[in-house]
């Protein structure tokens, strides 16, 4: 007996309740009485009473009762461990996770047995409590929905309000999801404001975070973390800027060359080869990058008597360009082609060149577009992680050289939270700080395009 | 203006002028085409690059070498209790079995050279003799000849990245092993075949033996969740605001809210599966049950959205035709609107998988870089997946690591391609319908 | 060069009098294919010099194909092909040496739907002259316009509002725009393709008026569905049915004792 055989009974129960209903209407249909819905729906009705409480029960007492019991447990954990400064909850909760699961290497310390064994415990009476609750409702709530049937009764329309109602309530996970993103970076972020001043985030020149236990570890080193997410910022805006400088008249280039100049044929094969350049994962570009173009460049560097960096913002900007040159590509497209043909013919009538058409026509025209999809694609390279985590590493220099070593937003958000953290210390607070600035940039930057993009629709609709 | 003498020009002269003017605007013209066409050779030729650069490194990946060695399976030390259980072969001697046949042929003097031909054979070689015994306990007793995969420095150097010219302090394997080896290869003993482990092994520290199957699995059973959350949600929540969402504030928020949430980057759902599924609902990490949840988050705007257009494409006829014969709102969208939308809704959703499956960031995030050995057995057993386990890879410092990353790459890639084709079949079918 | 002799020699079905005697434009054994599909069979007519011809038919019948082939905007379209010969003033505007944008500056046209650029007024009429170089200096391209504008009989209308946008103008002003953006550029000869048909009568009856005008200095060739309009307005007639010019003629007589049995058909109002 596990959380899943109570699943499956659940579903079996609620398809027993289809079964009855289903035979109570057809047995109302054989004493020639008229239904009013199809025998069908009057299972249904009752399986979705059956399904739907007991379903919410089962799932709301399995999601809290791991919330109550990772708080229960910190009473087992040994207060010296609790107040020491590198606790983290999440280390102690996997520890005696793995110890309830069995997995452990060498020897265990006597609290985590204790607490793995009183987890095991609490997690059968919960499946207990569970089971109890979950099966009375779905026994109980079905039976209720099958004393509804009755002759005249409207299965299919209240079938059809409880589809319509969880139409809508899944339309709310977009919200929720909102929320739970607003909610995890606000709350820590204003607790690293707390610690660190935000002039001191916004505007510091130095950003060296360090461990609160590694600050203590070397004496007098205390005023060593320094959270001034300038150079971060300037290495964003640094690799954006080449990855625009790659992107931007390639892809607005191929844009124009496929909608203006490309038969069919030439069109049908080099549109989509452009595309398969946005199919390929990001750990794939950061793996290219750092493996090949990189050590090419700077090998190309020292040929030419250039010092370029092995983790150089150049080999990270130039591979992201070529990640995002699709995104200019196809939306510029999308906008050239969208440019009403009457246009065309007004250009070609007067008789212009396609040169003359394209820039003095058709640009003009498709501007708003093709500057959207710009800033889609510089969106795009601000919130990128994986090249910049393997290519463009990790030293925060305050740089505008684009051969030098720099580090991105992202890169630092990866690097802090990825691995075990201290929740407590600045350093990890930190990381939330910045997702907070990158959502807020980002969303500036969509709503912006977005506007562009509807503007420009409005003008040609 | 009008105050000067010039007149309108007749047609003649200004046919004389145009004339002169167009070969300069030819010209003109003919460069742009050729930047057009310069743009595009540069982006194809950016990705043929890219696939070469993989593919170079990844195909000799999935092969490597091995040694072959006659082996004689002594029943008493390598099944000290005699009963074949794996405890039992697992503190057998295995190793020093191997090492011994080895011995035999490459004949090391002292303990010098016996340390170095220890490094010829990779450390996994008992574990392989386990397996054969547990498959077949007839084998013990004799003496039978077994391929064991050799260490990675010495299939480096077979595949000569590691050069018998430099000097042997600069060399990661010295002077003794290379003689060893070069017999080993007189005596047609050395191989190169097609990898055992790269297909079938897990992750290990060890090149030789590090194979992506633990991975594989964990991705497949990330996107089978991930595909179990988003689709139904996101179908549901496409049908809901295309058909029966009243035209208010509340609806618009939403939407407003899903174009913003294609947007956000990646990590930041890693952020929100860290703090809220880990931090608050107290889920363990490193879980492909999480993984496929953070995942279906992220990839809920892409099918909404393609589902959305998906459903507008459906004429408006075709409703009205079943809304005639007097069908109710919801079963013309179930029996009509849906089969016709499904194929345009499928095709965002295998894209929206593919860009699942190509992830990385927020799953390091959420713990799944962790070093998982055990091959995960359902979604609630620590796991990697592909992508996380390419990056781990790539940080690694043996030479053998670059090879078996592009393999892995290659795998991956193999099954994009597989999606993004299914994607394309898909909506040429569409296409053809109306 | 098409050789003299051979241009008043040519085999055709057409009834009436395809050939003029100060012929601009000389359109021989025309055929046009998009793809498999013929959309024009063997199509011979002269176009004179400032006349103003109308070619009328039915939908689909291929008059406005045709008048795309005597400025080649066909070009733009991939599949289609243009066979036998077309040329102006002697010269075969589909021989390589012709370059299209000579042509077309020779050959203005104007379309169904008003098109202006989303520019200024003034920058539309100025377009034309500005990318062919008709202009050396500010105030020659300002005479330009303003005369431009004047000839299409806009002039009065806009001259306070020359910067602001060309969309902004009433449907027929628009149209009236276009007109003055074909004839910055001093062409010789004006397409019009159903240049009123998205226009409300009194606009329409403006843009009549000014193709009357524009006829004492263009040969002006129209395509046009209201037959009243081409009786209106026009010198010469062509029907046209299925690809086919069957009868051509003076204006007056097609309307009033044509040949041909469909003509008359599709003039008395049974077919079309």
């Amino acid at each position: 007996m596990n959380e899943y055989t109570l699943l499956i009974l659940l579903l079996l129960i609620s398809l027993l309740w289809f079964y009855f209903g289903n035979k109570t209407a057809l047995s109302l249909k054989n004493k020639q009485l008229k239904l009013n819905s199809l025998p069908h729906y009057y299972g249904i009705y009752v399986a979705l009473y059956s399904i739907i409480p007991s379903l919410f029960s089962y799932l709301l007492i399995l999601v809290f009762d791991g919330i109550l019991f990772s708080n229960l447990i910190m009473e087992f954990v040994p207060k010296e461990i609790l107040n020491s400064p590198d606790f983290n909850k999440i280390i102690v909760l996997a520890q005696i996770d793995n110890a309830v699961r069995g997995i452990y290497f060498g020897e265990q310390p006597d609290w985590v047995t204790i607490a793995s064994n009183q987890m095991i415990e609490w997690n059968n009476q919960s499946l207990i409590v569970n089971f109890f609750c979950s099966i009375s409702l779905a026994l109980g709530i079905g039976y209720l929905g099958f004393k509804n049937i009755h002759q005249e009764f409207r299965s299919r329309n209240s079938v059809e309000k409880i589809i319509i109602s969880l139409l809508g309530l899944s339309s709310i996970i977009a919200i929720l999801t909102t929320i739970g993103i607003v909610f995890s970076v606000i709350f820590e972020s204003l607790r690293f404001f707390a610690i660190i001043p935000a002039s001191e985030f916004l505007f510091g020149l130095t950003w060296n975070p360090q461990f609160e236990g590694a600050e203590r570890a070397g004496s007098g080193q205390e005023g060593l973390a320094s959270y001034g997410s300038v150079p971060l910022f300037v290495g964003t805006f640094l690799i954006s800027l080449i990855a625009l400088c790659v992107s931007v008249p390639i892809g607005l280039f191929s844009a124009v060359y496929l909608s203006e100049y490309a038969n069919k044929k030439e069109r049908s094969i080099f549109k989509p080869l452009l595309e398969i350049l946005a199919g390929i994962p990001t750990v794939v570009y950061g793996f290219f990058a750092a493996l090949t173009v990189a050590p090419l460049m700077r090998n190309g560097g020292s040929l030419i008597g250039l010092d370029v960096a092995s983790e150089s913002a150049l080999a990270a900007g130039f591979v992201m360009g070529i990640m995002i040159i699709p995104f200019i590509s196809s939306l510029s497209d999308d906008v050239i082609n969208a440019v009403p043909q009457s246009l065309r013919d007004a250009g070609y009538g007067l008789g212009s060149t396609k040169n003359e058409v394209i820039t003095n026509v058709i640009i003009p025209a498709a501007l708003p577009g093709i500057i959207a999809s710009i800033i889609l694609a510089v969106s795009r390279a601000i919130g990128e992680t994986m090249i910049v985590v393997m290519a463009a590493g990790l030293a925060a220099n305050l740089s505008f050289n684009p051969l030098d070593a720099v580090t991105t937003v992202t890169a630092q958000i990866v690097t802090i939270l990825v691995g075990d953290q201290e929740f407590e210390s600045a350093k990890t607070l930190s990381a939330f700080a910045l997702a907070l600035t990158l959502i807020v940039i980002t969303l500036i930057l969509n709503f912006y395009a977005l506007h562009v993009v509807k503007k420009y629709r409005e003008q040609y609709e | 203006m009008n105050k000067n003498n010039s007149k309108m020009l007749t047609a003649d002269e200004a046919s004389k002028i145009v004339a002169s003017s167009v070969i300069r605007r030819r010209k003109k013209d003919a460069r742009l085409k050729t930047y057009g066409r310069i743009a595009i050779g540069l982006a194809v030729s950016f990705l043929i690059f890219l696939f070469v650069s993989i593919f170079s490194k990844g195909i000799p990946g999935f092969f490597q070498y091995y040694v072959t060695l006659d082996v004689y399976l002594d029943r008493d030390r390598l099944d000290p209790k005699g009963d074949l259980s794996p405890e039992s072969l697992y503190n057998g001697d295995a190793r020093s079995i191997v090492l011994e046949s080895l011995y035999k042929v490459i004949n090391p003097k002292g303990r010098k050279e016996k340390k170095a031909a220890k490094k010829i054979i990779s450390s996994n070689a008992d574990v392989r003799i386990s397996k054969m015994v547990l498959d077949n306990s007839k084998i013990l007793g004799k003496t039978i000849s077994i391929t064991f995969a050799v260490d990675d420095d010495i299939d480096s150097f077979l595949r000569g990245y590691i050069k018998r010219e430099t000097p042997s302090s600069e060399r990661r394997i010295n002077d003794t092993v290379i003689k060893f080896v070069d017999k080993l290869s007189a005596e047609n003993r050395i191989s190169y075949k097609f990898s055992d482990y790269i297909l079938t092994g897990s992750a290990s520290r060890s090149p030789e033996i590090a194979g992506i199957k633990g991975a594989f699995i964990g991705s497949m059973l990330t996107l089978a969740v991930c595909f179990i959350i988003a689709f139904p949600l996101g179908v549901a929540t496409a049908v809901y605001l295309e058909e029966f969402a009243p035209k208010n504030r509340i609806t618009e928020i939403i939407e407003v809210n899903i174009n913003n949430l294609a947007a956000v980057p990646s990590v930041v759902f890693g952020i929100l599966g860290l703090a809220i599924f880990i931090g608050v609902f107290g889920m363990p990490r490193s879980i492909p049950l999480l993984g496929g949840m953070v995942l279906a988050l992220m990839t809920l705007p892409t099918i909404i959205i393609s589902s959305r257009a998906a459903i507008r494409a459906v004429p408006p006829s075709i409703k009205d035709a079943a809304y005639g014969i007097g069908a109710s709102k919801l079963q013309t969208i179930f029996h009509h609107v849906l089969p016709l939308a499904m194929p345009g809704m499928l095709t965002g959703t295998i894209i929206g998988m593919a860009q699942a499956l190509g992830e990385t960031a927020p799953l390091l995030m959420i713990g799944m870089v962790a070093f998982i050995v055990d091959i995960p057995g359902g979604v609630t057993d620590p796991g990697t997946v592909l992508p996380v386990q390419i990056f781990m890879w790539a940080d690694f410092a043996e030479r053998m690591f670059i090879q078996k990353t592009s393999s892995a790459i290659i795998v991956l890639l193999v099954f994009l391609i597989f999606m993004n084709a299914a994607a394309v079949i898909l909506r040429k079918k569409l296409e053809r319908r109306w | 060069m098409v050789s003299n002799s051979n241009i008043n020699n040519v085999k055709t079905k057409t009834i009436g009098e395809i050939f003029s005697k100060d012929p601009k434009i000389i359109c021989r054994n025309v055929d046009v294919f998009y793809g498999e599909k013929q959309a024009i069979k063997d199509v011979s007519i002269d176009i004179a010099s400032r006349e103003i011809i109308s070619f009328i038919g039915p939908s689909g019948c291929g008059k406005s194909t045709f008048l795309r082939c005597l400025n080649r905007m066909n070009d733009t379209i991939d599949t289609c092909k243009v066979k036998g010969s077309i040329s102006l003033d002697k010269e075969d505007i589909y021989d390589e040496k012709i370059d299209v944008v000579t042509l077309r500056a020779k050959i203005g046209m104007v379309f169904q739907k008003p098109n202006p650029f989303p520019k200024s007024i003034y920058e539309n009429v100025a377009y034309g002259p500005k990318i062919h170089g008709l202009s050396s200096s500010k105030e020659e391209l300002d005479f330009i316009v303003e005369n431009s504008l004047k000839d299409s009989g806009l002039w009065e209308e806009v001259k306070d509002r020359l910067q602001s946008p060309g969309t902004g103008l009433s449907g027929g002003q628009q149209q009236r725009l276009c007109i003055a953006r074909a004839i910055a550029v001093s062409p010789e000869i004006i397409l019009m393709d159903e240049p009123c048909s998205a226009l409300d009568p009194i606009a329409t009856a403006k843009i009549e008026e000014l193709i009357n005008q524009l006829g004492k200095n263009y040969s002006i060739v129209i395509v046009t569905h209201s037959m009243q309009q081409a009786a209106r307005i026009s010198q010469r007639t062509a029907y046209f049915h299925l690809g086919e010019l069957i009868e051509v003629g003076e204006t007056k007589k097609i309307f009033t004792m044509p040949k041909d049995k469909q003509t008359e058909a599709y003039i008395s109002g049974r077919i079309g």
